[in-house]
């Protein structure tokens, strides 16, 4: 066993620690003061009083229904992917046509489509289909480019289902959906929570699709909230800094309750 | 790419997808047919397929979002192509490529190969490395357009470190902050790749090297990062499609500024569309950085040989 | 794994599907409002400071109305980009605020908004209620298409008076030399001389704009307008540009402008707090800094006309900026009637005084009798001063082009503001815009 410190290594995660944590630490320490103490003390100072007027001005700005609506697109996204991906990724397991492996394939290349591009054609999309400014205009197309990455990590979980095990239901006589429903489904628990957490991500942080898509207040969700914070509020630095480490908390419960399916959700988005 | 998930139970050997069953006449096996796709592949088509060949039509039709597209054939092909902002935001592009990989791929390396060791304290820091990733792209640019104002954040107060806080009036400065912000958010991603990737190594290869008496250079030099290539390729591809396709952080930290210095692809192809309603224009765009996309990242596979490790994950 | 190659059927079915929507979508373009809940009407405005009043003046019309108003806002950095882009959509407002000029032409063109004559001749008092040459401003082809809202917003230089006595400075600049020396002595006394909201680049603009027809007189820029783009050539564009270049390299806005915003409160800030002698604004910064430094507002802050420039070819009493917001309607308006009754609002007593109370300044031909009771009644009487007796009110360079010229104007100010394009690079990109 290696037992010499490793100084290099040391000292490069000290460095990193410090560019992680300072900010970190800023954000916590400006979003409880107030404005003149922030700017009198100076963003590194240990906050001497506690105030929650920055919190009361982020909500009085209208977070709390940025938060409700982020939270529904959220729900909407993840609905989306958890209904239409586990039979996909069942038929991609299990099925022999070669219809399937070619819709495998397709949504392989799907993969490298990012949603930049399309976002002109969506826009017109949209708004012909009469879902321009609506939470569920915002939500199908998320849902649609969450497809890919989420059918690969769910088809990968389901093909660690043994053989035997359909035999075994087969046996029983048990038809395709039951075995989908008692079989398939409680087998890829694992994969079902990354790919809820992969699309509660996509959901939670998207922001283009917003921007583009959505228009009024009443539809608008928390990065948007966030930008636009910025564009009126820009220079009261503990007011942002209050909205930003609000939008960190749901996420960050996530993390302290369901660390193992956040980090594989996460893993996901990288994937993209 | 599900090489990049952390490691889960092991595969079966057999491969189910492939192996028919062998003792097939016994139990018929009820397979479900193509109608369990449907429901995902029409809601792909609809949303991603058809706007992606709409991208196409588009880019040969004038569009000001009032009225309808009409088409003009090549106009805007061939305004792109002597459109030196086009170029720049071109060569931009990479550069924030070549940047952004330079920057996190060192970092990200040590950090990883530093996480999957046995230090006491790595649980904690680990954790702490972590929290950017909770942050949205948005969140962490408003986050440091607030923590850099030159007049009410940081700056004003390290004068020495800052000089006059034009951070975002220089291309230099402006581009080493968005690459520094990029590097802040990233790399506790790329970290968890790679600590992931530096577990798994035998611990065997290092007893041997030891023995050989190598020092500790020489075991990363010759066993870590030979071990860890396939995790930097996945690293870096994801880094350059990540790199293309930023958006947020340029909208967010500089708008593009000042003037088009920071002006990438993506925001320029933003910008054309829904800020001069050339929705035509926009398209071409669209489509040179999916091109550009799709060309590095076939470059790289070929190149670096992960074609044939992917067909084999795909297998999987 | 074997490679299936046939993609051809998938990508097939999927053209027949893009093409399906392609149709159906140019069919549905021209609905407006349509999916809105009945009896609400939409009205679209610039989101800053003036919010309240007008969600107050909302609030008492729909006391009365049965159509409800619903006022929208989008924050100001957004909103000219977010217009054109809703203006086609559902979400499309009933009536939305707007410069007038250029910032609604296209939309004239596209034959979206309603020509207000019948409104006009129900009730003439929406025409003759305002000043002739601020409502002509709103008027395409001789048709108008907009009722003055809001006031007027000339640009001005406004100062700190604490920072000017502090520097030596007794009065306002009354000319462009004056003012060079204005900067030297407020950089001697440690201050950035201008505050200036470079990354926002718009308030960059307001300088060249106030050069421009100082040396060269308003007609240099209705030419280039017009289409005769030779004019940015010519000899008083270079000397306006010469003598713009000294002004920044003389270190009259700091060196970091560019990292400040006005949008985001950065610039008024510099202003207010002491760190700046000047800034060049329209006259919503009045309002903006009473939002947030009303003590600031009440004893320190001052203001002037832009300074003359000697031997220019422009009257000095000449002024730029938005001559005026406006209200248009859109002709899908489902309740034309009710968008009728609350444009009537635009010239109440009642709303003209409220404006008035945080420093708008309307341009209805009864605000002079009420320039007593304004928040400032010196501000007001000295602003509206300046509308009557300008000989030239030139429309800001970004809302006189069509919108889609805006980016380009924007780059090329704020480049060339930071020396990395030169007089022949500005002068290439103003040529480029067209009409």
């Amino acid at each position: 066993m290696r037992t010499r410190p490793n100084y290099i290594a040391g000292a490069a995660v000290t460095v990193w620690l410090l560019i992680v944590a300072l900010p970190l630490y800023v954000m916590v320490a400006a979003s409880v003061q107030s404005r003149t103490e922030f700017s009198a003390n100076g963003p590194l100072s240990v906050p001497t009083s506690l105030t929650f007027e920055n919190f009361l001005l982020v909500f009085d700005s209208g977070f709390g229904k940025y938060f409700l609506n982020t939270f529904l697109v959220t729900a909407g996204v993840v609905g989306i992917v958890l209904l239409v991906v586990p039979p996909l990724s069942y038929a991609i397991v299990r099925s022999q046509s070669r219809g399937t492996t070619l819709i495998f394939r397709f949504f392989l290349l799907g993969l490298a489509i990012p949603v930049q591009a399309v976002i002109v054609p969506m826009f017109y999309l949209i708004n012909s289909v009469g879902l321009y400014d609506t939470l569920l205009g915002i939500i199908l197309p998320t849902a649609a480019f969450a497809l890919p990455i989420c059918t690969l990590i769910l088809s990968g979980t389901m093909r660690d289902i043994t053989p035997e095990l359909y035999e075994a239901m087969s046996v029983d006589g048990a038809s395709t959906a039951r075995t989908f429903l008692r079989l398939v489904l409680p087998l890829s628990k694992g994969g079902l929570s990354t790919i809820a957490v992969f699309a509660a991500l996509q959901g939670w942080n998207g922001f283009l699709l917003p921007l583009i898509l959505t228009q009024s207040e009443s539809t608008k969700v928390i990065t948007l909230g966030l930008f636009n914070f910025q564009t009126q509020y820009g220079i009261n630095v503990p007011g942002i800094l209050a909205a930003v480490m609000l939008s960190m908390v749901p996420v960050l419960l996530v993390y302290l309750f369901a660390r193992r399916a956040l980090v594989q959700g996460l893993m996901g988005v990288g994937g993209k | 790419m599900t090489t990049l998930l952390p490691p889960r139970p092991p595969a079966a050997p057999d491969n189910p997808a492939k192996g028919r069953p062998v003792r097939a006449g016994r139990a018929r096996l009820n397979r479900p047919g193509l109608a369990w796709t449907l429901p995902a592949t029409i809601f792909f088509l609809l949303f991603a397929v058809v706007p992606l060949i709409a991208v196409v039509v588009l880019s040969f039709m004038t569009w000001t979002g009032l009225g309808d597209p009409k088409f003009v054939g090549l106009e805007n092909w061939q305004t792109l192509a002597g459109d030196s902002v086009m170029l720049k935001s071109l060569w931009l592009s990479v550069l924030f490529i070549v940047l952004g990989v330079a920057t996190q791929t060192p970092v990200s390396i040590l950090l990883g190969v530093w996480a999957s060791g046995p230090q006491r304290n790595r649980a904690v820091l680990s954790a702490i490395f972590f929290l950017p990733l909770l942050l949205s792209s948005a969140a962490i640019s408003v986050l440091w357009r607030a923590l850099l104002d030159p007049n009410f954040g940081v700056p004003a107060q390290l004068k020495w470190l800052f000089g006059d806080g034009n951070l975002f009036g220089h291309q230099s400065t402006a581009i080493g902050v968005i690459i520094f912000v990029g590097m802040w958010q990233f790399t506790p991603f790329h970290t968890l790749i790679y600590q992931g990737a530096a577990k798994s190594v035998p611990p065997v290869l290092y007893q041997a090297a030891e023995i050989d008496g190598a020092g500790r250079a020489r075991q990363f030099f010759s066993i870590t990062l030979p071990q860890l290539r396939n995790s930097i390729i996945t690293s870096v591809i994801l880094m350059v499609v990540g790199g293309l396709t930023t958006f947020e952080t340029v909208l967010i930290l500089t708008n593009g500024g000042p003037g088009t210095d920071t002006t990438i692809t993506a925001f320029y192809m933003y910008e054309e569309a829904f800020r001069r309603y050339n929705f035509g224009m926009g398209s071409a765009i669209a489509l040179v950085l999916v091109i550009v996309a799709t060309a590095i990242s076939l470059i790289m596979v070929k190149a670096s040989g992960y074609d044939k490790m992917r067909s084999t994950m795909e297998g999987l | 794994m074997n490679k299936p190659s046939p993609r051809t059927p998938v990508l097939a079915a999927a053209s027949m599907l893009a093409i399906g929507l392609t149709l159906a979508g140019c069919g549905g373009g021209d609905s407006a409002a349509s999916d809105r809940p009945e009896n609400e009407l939409h009205v679209l405005v610039y989101g800053d400071a003036s919010n309240d009043v007008e969600t107050a003046m909302v609030e008492k019309f729909n006391e009365t109305s049965d159509v409800k108003v619903v006022l929208d806002t989008i924050p100001g950095a957004e909103y000219q980009q977010k217009l054109q882009t809703v203006m086609s959509t559902d979400a499309a407002p009933d009536i939305f605020f707007n410069w007038g000029g250029g910032s609604i032409s296209d939309f004239v063109d596209a034959d979206l908004l309603m020509p207000l004559d019948d409104f006009i001749e129900e009730d003439p008092q929406l025409k003759d209620a305002f000043l002739p040459s601020v409502f002509d401003v709103a008027t395409v082809d001789g048709t108008p298409y907009g009722v003055p809202m809001r006031g007027t917003q000339p640009v001005m230089l406004f100062h700190n008076k604490e920072v000017l006595a502090e520097a030596g400075i007794d009065e306002a600049p009354a000319t462009w030399d004056e003012l060079l020396e204005d900067v030297d002595k407020l950089k001697a006394a440690g201050k950035t001389p201008i505050a200036l909201g470079g990354g926002d680049e718009w308030p960059t603009q307001m300088w060249f704009s106030y050069v421009y027809d100082r040396v060269a007189g308003p007609e240099l820029f209705q030419s280039a307008i017009d289409g005769e783009t030779d004019v940015w050539e010519s000899d008083e564009s270079k000397e306006s540009l010469g003598m713009l270049r000294e002004l920044v390299d003389a270190g009259a806005f700091g060196t970091n402008f560019q990292s400040v915003k006005f949008t985001d409160g950065g610039s008024p800030a510099l202003l207010a707090g002491g760190q700046a002698g000047f800034e060049l604004m329209g006259s919503w910064e009045y309002s903006t800094i009473q939002d947030t430094n009303p003590d600031f507002v009440a004893n320190s802050l001052g203001w002037s006309a832009f300074p003359a420039i000697e031997g220019g070819k422009g009257d000095a009493a000449n002024l730029v900026g938005n001559t005026n917001n406006y209200y248009s309607v859109l002709k899908d308006t489902k309740y034309p009637d009710a968008a009728r009754d609350f444009l009537k609002l635009m010239y109440s007593d009642e709303f003209v005084q409220e404006q008035m109370s945080i420093g708008n300044l309307p341009t209805t031909t009864s605000t002079e009798q009420f320039l007593d009771q304004a928040a400032d009644p010196d501000y007001a009487r000295f602003q509206f001063g300046l509308v009557q007796d300008a000989p030239n009110f030139q429309l800001s360079w970004d809302q006189a082009y069509p919108p889609a010229a805006t980016p380009t104007i924007h780059s090329a100010v704020a480049d060339f503001f930071a020396g990395s394009i030169d007089e022949d690079g500005f002068i290439a990109a103003m040529q480029s815009l067209k009409k």
